[in-house]
């Protein structure tokens, strides 16, 4: 069998995307009802310990802030101003992830000084702590470290601009798709309207098919609301035309997985498409389609 | 049983040569008891054939081709193209009128006009080394297999052997004047042998290498690494006080010889030794001697460079298409063939193209004779030698790598703002061999004008989206525009200290730059590299950089830069390295006592900055 290197790190990068999307896909924390945990809230000498030039205690504090997430919002200017003044690399790492915990767009600025940093390690923490601290900074920090030397840093300044759902940085995107940043197509499948999702959807042959059906399955799985049921059965034809083994497989995912209250239509072009590729070379035809109507039947 | 059947072969080669008839001469030549005898027999052959006109030699390209079965004639200067197919176990000779080749057992001369045959003779397979020509006579030198010595035949041009002569001494290529041959020998003796009887009418010893005897300009010249010119000053050949003419000693890619030895044949196909050679026209003068038009030649693969006669110095360099296999000078330029068969003349003094002929395919050897043809005209691309070797340098050819890092430093020498732009192409340049980018770089940090082409290279960063894989070469532009004190490239290094794709001396020599050019509006930049890195630098290079910057701090804010530097100076997480040097720049720079400031270099750079 012939190996094909980008593939491997195709698989590599799509894993980590999927854990970021899952991540992002989790609902906005609301009001805490009555069986979630409580929010912790951020201990009264966190900020006096951030500003007391002590590392030892000003880890402590960093621990507290980042233990009560959101709720640390009132610190964040004093971890702020630790990053601009500068700090040891543990405590720099640390201050980073703390900022990301608490998920303050006040961050974004000092974070977006680190996403340049020379060490890569702080690179990728400050990229991936960016996409939870938003904000204008953000996007343009995320869309800049799209050219970044590492390919980490690349690929999750990726997935954070569509975890951002900075919709001004699908051509971005795009032209990181085509330099082979894998986690693009997933975010542009977060993030494309009518056009860009089918110009993605074109990108079926040319670019590897897990990598596009990353983004085609963002982009079915969207609300009509968002993503109408006329572009979804267009991209559904699209693989269906592929009529290859993998195009069966990842079809009948999708199968499985549509929920029972959406589209009708699109579930039956979905249903069509299974049957229409399942005798394609490299399909496991011997199964029936879990879980699906089966247009055929 | 095996050194039997060579013997054999070489007694029957000598046998086929005299198969028919001649005059044939087993003498005491060549002998190595000979007494110097002070340039007395010389001399008396000088008095006898030196006012004797040498007539020039054919103007001529010969092109070894197909499977070295083919010979292609190209008369310069007028005349048609001929073929002649032979095949060869040398390289051909042209001499006088003649081009005389071997192979196939045999050896020929053709009409270096038409290729039509005058003679042929057999020779049992050995190979050619060298021939001379007077018009009349030929005499051709071999050498006897298993490497035992070699063979002199002279054939008139009607076909009869007038001569041949053995010896176990090593011969090189003859030359003829007025039914005399003057043969080169052991490296460093010239006997003159008389064809009308075989013997050794004279002998000239020379002290430098010396292989080769042939006429040019109208003089006899004998040598190898330099000419020594056949005139009244041969008598004195042995005090080294002949008229004598060398290239000038200099650095040149590749080593290149003035002239393969004349006593090992040529291979009948081009090797690494022809592409890289140096070429020079010696002419007669009054004085004695010089290089025609002041200039020699040398070529590198697809390069051919012109110096001057004095010093050596580089004149010009012409970049071609393909390589070099063979060439001559000739007076107005130098005359050279490459393996794809084309023909070009190249103008003395610009190097420029004075016109180009073609063999008509490509070659696997070529040999030129220029002599009575003077080059002549206007160069159709002579361009000023900046631009040339731009061109030169910029080659994307790994096999030229040697030849471009001699270039560079010659390009680093002109003060011409081109070459400044080239050095930064050059060091761009992702495709540039990493030995040539270490000399370029060199080179950059050293310019001192060609500011505008060094900030619109700074204006470009890594960038993997836009495929920008190498940052332009930051640390040699920075020591360049600190050194000019170019303030307006404030912004463009300060852009860069904040670059992780950059490298780190880069950086540090961006910082040292800044330390001398930053103004104000460099200030947040500074501060933010200032705090990323004071205590966060994995190396001395980046450290290094944290205390330029901090000196730069100092410089352009008094008061404010001073608290920052002070802080980080006293903080145990910066860095040792940048601490301890902070610690003795705050105390090199005491703090100004309110309302008695000296004017800082800081201010200094503000008032510049505002200005």
């Amino acid at each position: 069998m012939r190996v094909r290197p980008f593939a491997a790190l195709l698989g590599a990068a799509l894993a980590l995307a999927a854990v970021e999307r899952s991540a992002a896909a989790r609902p906005p924390r609301a009001a805490p009802a009555a069986d979630a945990p409580r929010a912790i809230p951020l201990p009264a000498d966190a900020i006096k310990r951030l500003q007391s030039g002590d590392p030892a205690q000003v880890k402590s504090a960093l621990d507290d802030v980042r233990t009560s997430a959101r709720a640390g919002a009132p610190a964040v200017p004093a971890v702020v101003k630790l990053l601009q003044q500068g700090m040891s690399l543990p405590l720099t790492q640390a201050a980073i992830d703390t900022l990301g915990d608490t998920e303050n767009e006040g961050a974004s600025e000092a974070l977006a000084w680190y996403a340049r940093h020379r060490n890569g390690g702080l690179r990728r923490a400050a990229v991936q702590a960016l996409a939870r601290t938003r904000g204008p900074a953000a996007v343009r920090a995320l869309r800049l470290a799209l050219s970044d030397p590492d390919p980490g840093v690349r690929g999750l300044a990726a997935t954070g601009l569509g975890n951002m759902k900075a919709k001004d940085a699908v051509g971005d995107l795009f032209v990181a798709l085509d330099h082979k940043i894998a986690e693009a197509a997933a975010s542009i499948g977060q993030l494309c309207a009518g056009n860009e999702c089918d110009r993605l959807a074109g990108k079926l042959g040319s670019v590897p098919f897990d990598v596009v059906t990353s983004g085609l399955d963002e982009v079915l799985f969207r609300p009509a609301s968002d993503v109408s049921d006329d572009l979804k059965v267009k991209i559904v034809g699209r693989v269906r035309e592929l009529g290859t083994g993998e195009a069966n497989r990842f079809l009948r995912e999708v199968q499985t997985k549509w929920p029972k209250t959406w589209s009708q239509r699109v579930k039956q072009a979905i249903d069509q498409a299974v049957l229409a590729t399942s005798g394609s070379p490299g399909s496991s035809t011997a199964e029936p389609p879990p879980g699906g109507a089966g247009g055929g039947r | 049983m095996k050194r039997a059947r060579m013997l054999g072969a070489a007694l029957a080669a000598t046998a086929a040569l005299v198969a028919c008839g001649g005059g044939q001469t087993k003498l005491d030549l060549f002998s190595t008891n000979w007494t110097d005898d002070g340039g007395v027999s010389i001399g008396h052959v000088w008095q006898r054939v030196g006012s004797a006109p040498i007539a020039p030699s054919a103007d001529v390209v010969i092109g070894v081709a197909g499977h070295t079965d083919k010979l292609i004639g190209l008369p310069l200067g007028g005349g048609s193209k001929w073929t002649f197919a032979h095949p060869l176990d040398a390289r051909p000779a042209v001499a006088g009128s003649v081009v005389v080749a071997s192979g196939g057992g045999e050896v020929l001369a053709l009409d270096a006009k038409t290729g039509s045959v005058l003679w042929r003779r057999p020779t049992g397979g050995l190979p050619l080394l060298g021939a001379g020509d007077d018009g009349t006579v030929t005499v051709v030198t071999f050498r006897r297999a298993g490497n035992t010595g070699s063979v002199l035949l002279a054939v008139g041009h009607d076909g009869q052997v007038v001569r041949q002569i053995e010896t176990d001494k090593p011969l090189g290529a003859p030359a003829v004047l007025a039914g005399l041959a003057f043969v080169p020998w052991a490296g460093q003796y010239v006997s003159v042998i008389d064809l009308a009887n075989g013997d050794e009418t004279a002998r000239v010893t020379l002290r430098q290498q010396t292989s080769r005897a042939w006429t040019e300009g109208g003089s006899l010249w004998f040598g190898q690494v330099g000419f020594v010119r056949f005139d009244d000053r041969i008598r004195q050949a042995s005090q080294n006080k002949a008229t004598a003419l060398s290239v000038p000693m200099r650095e040149l890619p590749g080593t290149p010889k003035l002239m393969p030895s004349g006593s090992a044949p040529l291979p009948a196909v081009a090797n690494a030794e022809d592409k890289t050679r140096i070429y020079a026209r010696p002419e007669g003068t009054d004085a004695g001697a010089a290089l025609a038009d002041g200039r020699w030649y040398a070529t590198y693969f697809r390069l051919a460079m012109g110096f001057g006669a004095g010093k050596g110095k580089l004149a010009w360099v012409h970049s071609h298409g393909a390589d070099f296999l063979g060439g001559d000078a000739a007076a107005g330029g130098v005359v050279l063939c490459d393996e794809q068969g084309k023909v070009t003349e190249l103008d003395a003094k610009t190097g420029g193209v004075l016109s180009e002929a073609d063999l008509g395919e490509p070659v696997e050897a070529c040999v030129v004779n220029v002599d009575g043809e003077h080059l002549h005209g206007t160069p159709a691309d002579a361009k000023p030698l900046a631009d040339q070797l731009a061109s030169a340098v910029l080659a994307d050819d790994p096999q030229l790598v040697e030849a471009q890092k001699l270039l560079l430093r010659e390009l680093s020498s002109l003060e011409d703002e081109t070459a400044t732009k080239t050095l930064v192409d050059l060091a761009s340049d992702p495709r540039t061999s990493p030995d040539l980018l270490v000399v370029a770089r060199k080179a950059l940090a050293a310019r001192r004008n060609g500011a505008s082409y060094m900030e619109a290279a700074l204006e470009r960063h890594y960038d993997y989206l836009h495929d920008v894989l190498r940052p332009p070469p930051v640390g040699p532009i920075a020591q360049a525009l600190g050194a000019m004190k170019e303030r307006g490239a404030a912004s463009l290094l300060a852009a860069h200290l904040l670059d992780p794709a950059d490298t780190d001396d880069d950086v540090k020599d961006a910082a040292a730059a800044l330390a001398v050019v930053a103004g104000p509006d460099q200030l947040p930049t500074l501060r933010q590299f200032f705090a990323m890195y004071r205590a966060t630098a994995a190396d001395d290079d980046i450290a290094a950089a944290v205390v330029s910057v901090g000196q730069a701090l100092l410089a352009l804010e008094d008061e404010t830069g001073r608290a920052v530097v002070a802080a980080a100076a006293k903080d145990p997480a910066t860095v040792d390295y940048a601490r301890e040097r902070l610690e003795a720049l705050l105390a090199s720079q005491p703090a100004p006592s309110p309302g008695n400031a000296s004017e800082s270099g800081a201010k200094k750079n503000d008032k510049k900055n505002r200005k």
